[in-house]
């Protein structure tokens, strides 16, 4: 269990020229997309690297709005209806906003699966992460602020830095709200600083670090004063909500900033005082390096050493900044970088909840009920699981987001520990043998069914073969000849390997027959049951 | 005989709690009359962190700075006829009533202002200075415990768990691991959510990628299995074992205490628990803004106050009271002046609570000192290193030798009396039996350039400092060895921004002070 003692040698950012097989598109779709899905892995191999990133990268309409999928008493939004504009009625508050939530979080789960080839989902739950909310008590807040992330997935970092500050769940969340003249509350101005856009950087001095000191963070607490959310639930009369400037909060004196900022003296500019302050920050070049090594910690590995910030963090920041802080460019060059594709750093982050639940769901397919309400209840359950798993979507355990994104030396090991490896051990399990209801047992069992798996083999008579798709599939690497040969035994006990030739061909010729059906079902669900619990599967 | 006992007998004990200033019981409490238990690796230490940085002020409050309290934290301030009086000069929030009765009963102390030099106010790296025991500008990344087991385990995880060693070494109650607990190799602490559920993983070798970065993390990843597993039967053996004698509130904070006396009493011998209670960034809404004394706070006090008391009464009647001691911590105190959303922003220092038989009337330090004049951000100053607290407790309480103890921590520890009945081996090479008041004073104060600061100490180490108003340690004054005696040292803080200043003075046998001055405008 020793932490890696130093890094390999490591590749730059020049674009990747080696082979382009299964094993590099697996990994490209394991990276940027959840499951993988073979279908993907397989046209992403046929189309080559550059079309799948420019296909990765390719602009989507915003999804439909979540609905009322089940609840009845509301009236103002019949079943079926979106409840975004709707309002709330203090009899029924707590039932209103907790179908709401439940809508919201099915059907952001809904997206995930429906994703297709698009890094759209994995960089809204990046910026999720980056900008995180807890706590907001209004699920209309909650999917505004999840529209934006997505709006800006791969946009403009400095723009989403604007548009978040005033975001009424982040002014809920970091108390903007509560920002004002008389009471400054720097909650957000010291996150904007710490957190979001520059970094601290080593301490320097008294109350002064690299990047910026303790009186900007006052400074910038006064120059973000004055902005509040509106509408929140029964506050909105007519549906309405979002984030207005109150000129008599705003504190309309004079700013100094640190040397840091050039002790940049900024007056009042009332409410277009924050865009100032912003722009100010992005003219540090540090910004750009700083949201290059998140990225980088998200997509490729955790530990950043000094030739990775050499060789790969600092020409990602220059693109960046050459392309005015649009995420777009930077992110496409390392992905389609030698770094990216260097096999030391193939298989090496563990699997976050929602990607090591979707290497089950998305991977096999699994299907789920097609009414509205139980469809968004398989979603749900699926928000609950990975919510038990330690990552619960729209409830951001703390302000620098989830610990395996940033907390050393142990980074994405936090995922896993003596409470949270048996719980995801059993969600694959039962996945992959009896299946799970959708939430309160409403619809169709979401199960892995192996025997419509095997048909989108490419040789799935040969037992050497199923075994090593499988492996491809589902693992980042290929295993021992001693594990394969484990495996084997696990789907062909103390057999020779054509008994499963002649089973499979029985079971093709009459694939409706239990007779022949069954057994060749139980021998491969066997399989990827043992295949889902060792430890390769937990690795991306 | 309990030491209590012992001590009203010969005429010490005097009803009421034993008040030190800056020192306490360590003379006396050496003596094995004192210590009642038999097997010193038996001791238990449970962590209760509090998530968010605790406003301490109105945790503990200083009665005799009620006034000033009033004008700079008027909207939050508890009532003074609502505060449960603690001691002539300290007072709890009215939702303390366990905490205050668990005092009564010898069975909690506290300590005043406990703080590091150079305060950080981030929450994610203030949590890291806490958990890894670091100076604020270094950064470590192993846990103070975490080291302390490396000594006592090295190797681990290699080899363990052992015929010797069948049990976790640490426990965290719920699913994050615990920094605190972090070794060189692995983190000692596994997490624990249902201690009656088994674990039976399946095992695979994964050798094949040895040497490679993902042949670490498979490791890991088969580790953590395979650990889970063994351990996961010895929990599980001592949770059907055990039992719990009391009812506890119904709260997660609760319930996680309850499996540990469980888990103690069905003889486990985990060394270190550490459980949490989040939601103390109070920034807003703090308290309602219609009753200072309820609100969000007021819950979180009253959730952590009930289950420590039925805990502690838990363990009592189990029997196992001796051998557990508990502490509270919290990555920083709040700033001193309330905001106007009804709350307060990170700050600096704030009192820590120790728990248990062994941490008999305890109560060390100095109430702050609250300035009207007090500035935006100020917080409360330092008077105790929280390393000093960290490394007592393995002295007296893990019988760690001071050497061990300033190699894992840090070279300037110093022991302050943090249990009433240390290991028998604890020697403490400077026992105090008569409360000295320290003498550390300026002249003039305030001050526009130079003055003059004036201390009383023995033959002894003195180190003397200066720190702002946000904590930061501005210059060291003393560092050395001084003979007995009345001292002068000049400091010129003619080039200082007007504002409050602390002078930090730290002498041998836990005696430690904080005096505030102040630069004139």
């Amino acid at each position: 269990m020793n932490a890696p003692t130093s890094l390999p040698l490591t590749l730059g950012l020049a674009p990747y020229a080696g082979p382009w097989t299964f094993e590099q598109a697996a990994h490209l779709m394991r990276r940027t997309t959840y499951g993988p899905v073979l279908a993907h892995i397989k046209w992403a191999v046929d189309q080559g690297l550059s079309a799948t990133v420019d296909k990765l990268f390719e602009e989507l309409p915003q999804p439909d709005l979540p609905v009322n999928a089940f609840y009845t008493g509301d009236p103002g939004v019949p079943v079926g209806a979106p409840w975004i504009d709707a309002t709330y009625d203090n009899t029924i508050l707590n039932d209103q906003a907790s179908y709401r939530f439940r809508s919201l979080t099915s059907w952001t789960y809904g997206l995930i699966w429906q994703e297709g080839i698009s890094i759209r989902e994995k960089l809204t739950l990046f910026w999720h992460n980056h900008f995180p909310v807890n706590a907001v008590e209004d699920p209309k807040f909650l999917l505004r602020y999840g529209a934006l992330l997505r709006s800006y997935a791969w946009g403009n970092f400095r723009e989403l830095t604007k548009e978040i500050t005033v975001d009424p769940s982040m002014l809920r969340y970091l108390n903007g709200f509560q920002n004002k003249k008389e009471a400054p509350n720097e909650n957000y101005a010291r996150e904007l600083l710490e957190l979001f856009t520059i970094g601290k950087g080593p301490q320097t001095g008294p109350g002064d670090y690299t990047n910026y000191n303790e009186q900007d963070v006052q400074a910038f607490a006064r120059i973000l004063s004055g902005w509040r959310d509106f509408g929140l639930t029964v506050e909105s009369i007519d549906g309405s909500f979002g984030s207005y400037f109150t000129a008599d909060r705003h504190d309309d004196g004079t700013k100094v900033l640190s040397s840091h900022f050039n002790s940049e003296v900024v007056t009042n500019m009332g409410d277009q005082e924050y865009l100032h302050l912003i722009d100010i920050i992005f003219q540090q070049d540090e910004v750009a390096r700083f949201i290059c090594r998140k990225l980088y910690r998200w997509f490729v590995f955790y530990q950043i050493d000094e030739e990775v910030e050499t060789n790969v963090i600092a020409p990602m920041a220059q693109i960046m900044l050459d392309n005015d802080f649009e995420i777009k460019q930077a992110l496409q060059a390392l992905l389609q970088s030698e770094h990216f594709f260097d096999t030391a750093f193939t298989g090496v982050l563990i699997k976050n909840p929602i990607d090591f639940l979707m290497s089950i769901l998305k991977t096999f397919e699994v299907e789920t009920s097609t009414p509205l309400s139980q469809q968004y209840d398989s979603w749900y359950r699926i928000w609950g699981f990975a919510r038990q798993e330690q990552l619960s979507y729209f409830e951001v355990p703390e302000v620098a987001g989830w610990q395996a994104y940033y907390r050393e030396p142990l980074y994405y090991r936090n995922w896993l520990n003596a409470s949270t490896l048996p719980l995801r051990m059993t969600h694959a399990d039962v996945f992959c043998s009896t299946g799970y209801f959708p939430f309160q047992a409403n619809g169709q069992i979401m199960r892995v069914e192996v025997l419509k798996f095997l048909d989108t083999l490419d040789n799935p008579d040969d037992p050497n073969a199923v075994v090593d798709e499988c492996t491809r599939l589902l693992f980042p690497k290929p295993i021992s000849a001693d594990r394969k040969a484990a495996l084997k035994e696990i789907l062909l006990p103390g057999l020779p390997d054509f008994e499963w030739t002649v089973e499979y061909l029985a079971y093709a010729a009459n694939p409706g027959n239990p007779a022949v059906a069954n057994p060749i079902d139980a021998k491969l669900r066997a399989l990827i049951r043992a295949m889902v619990s060792m430890p390769d599967f937990f690795l991306s | 005989m309990r030491r209590r006992d012992f001590l009203k007998n010969i005429g010490l004990g005097v009803g009421g709690p034993i008040l030190l200033n800056g020192f306490g019981l360590s003379a006396l409490a050496k003596s094995r009359l004192f210590n009642a238990i038999d097997d010193d690796s038996d001791r238990v230490l449970v962590l209760i962190q509090l998530n968010g940085g605790n406003d301490g002020l109105n945790t503990l409050i200083p009665l005799d700075q009620y006034d000033n309290l009033v004008t700079v934290r008027g909207n939050i301030l508890i009532p003074e006829n609502k505060i449960i009086p603690l001691t002539g000069t300290l007072g709890l929030h009215p939702k303390l009533g366990g905490i205050k009765a668990m005092f009564d009963d010898g069975k909690l102390g506290l300590i005043q202002s406990v703080g590091y030099p150079n305060q950080n106010r981030s929450h994610f790296r203030s949590i890291e200075i806490w958990a890894s025991g670091s100076p604020a500008n270094e950064y470590w990344t192993t846990g103070w415990a975490g080291r302390y087991l490396d000594k006592e385990y090295p190797g681990y995880p290699d080899g363990y768990p052992n015929t010797d060693n069948p049990d976790p070494f640490a426990i965290t109650m719920g699913f994050l691991v615990s920094e605190t607990c972090q070794g060189q190799a692995s983190n000692f602490a596994i997490t624990l959510s249902d201690p009656f559920s088994l674990s039976n993983l399946s095992e695979w070798n994964t050798d094949e990628y040895a040497g490679t970065l993902f042949g670490e993390e498979l490791a890991f990843v088969r580790e953590s299995i395979s650990l889970t597993n063994q351990y996961s039967e010895q929990i599980h053996a001592a949770a059907t074992n055990g039992s719990n004698m009391v009812n506890y509130p119904d709260t997660t904070l609760a319930n996680q205490l309850k499996n540990v006396a469980l888990l103690i009493s069905g003889g486990l011998k985990t060394k270190i628990y550490t459980v949490s209670l989040g939601g103390f960034d109070t920034h807003g809404d703090q308290v309602l803004s219609t009753d200072p004394t309820a609100g969000n706070h007021a819950n979180l006090l009253a959730t952590l106050s009930d289950a420590i008391k039925a805990f502690e009464d838990d363990l009592v009647a189990l029997g196992v009271d001796n051998r557990v001691m508990g502490m509270t911590f919290s990555e920083f105190g709040r700033q001193i002046r309330s905001n106007g959303s009804y709350g307060t922003d990170h700050g600096t220092a704030a009192p820590l609570i120790l728990f248990g038989a062994c941490a008999d009337g305890i109560i060390l330090g100095d109430n702050p000192q609250i300035a009207e004049d007090v500035s935006v951000q100020e917080g409360v100053p330092m008077q105790y290193d929280f390393r000093d607290v960290y490394g007592s407790v393995l002295m007296d309480w893990f019988n760690v030798p001071k050497a061990e103890v300033k190699a894992i921590l840090y070279e300037g520890f110093q022991h302050i009396p943090v249990t009433s009945c240390p290991a028998p081996d604890a020697v403490h090479e400077r026992p105090y039996l008569v409360a000295e008041p320290i003498e550390l004073t300026s002249f003039p104060n305030p001050f526009t350039g130079s003055t003059t600061i004036r201390f009383t100490s023995g033959k002894e180490w003195v180190r003397l400092s200066v720190f702002d108003a946000m904590g930061q340690e501005l210059e060291v004054l003393v560092n050395g060895k001084f003979s007995a005696g009345v001292h002068e040292v000049s400091f010129n803080g003619r080039n200082l921004p007007a504002g409050n200043y602390y002078l930090h003075l730290k002498l041998e046998g836990s005696r430690q002070k904080t005096e505030r001055m102040v630069r004139a405008r």
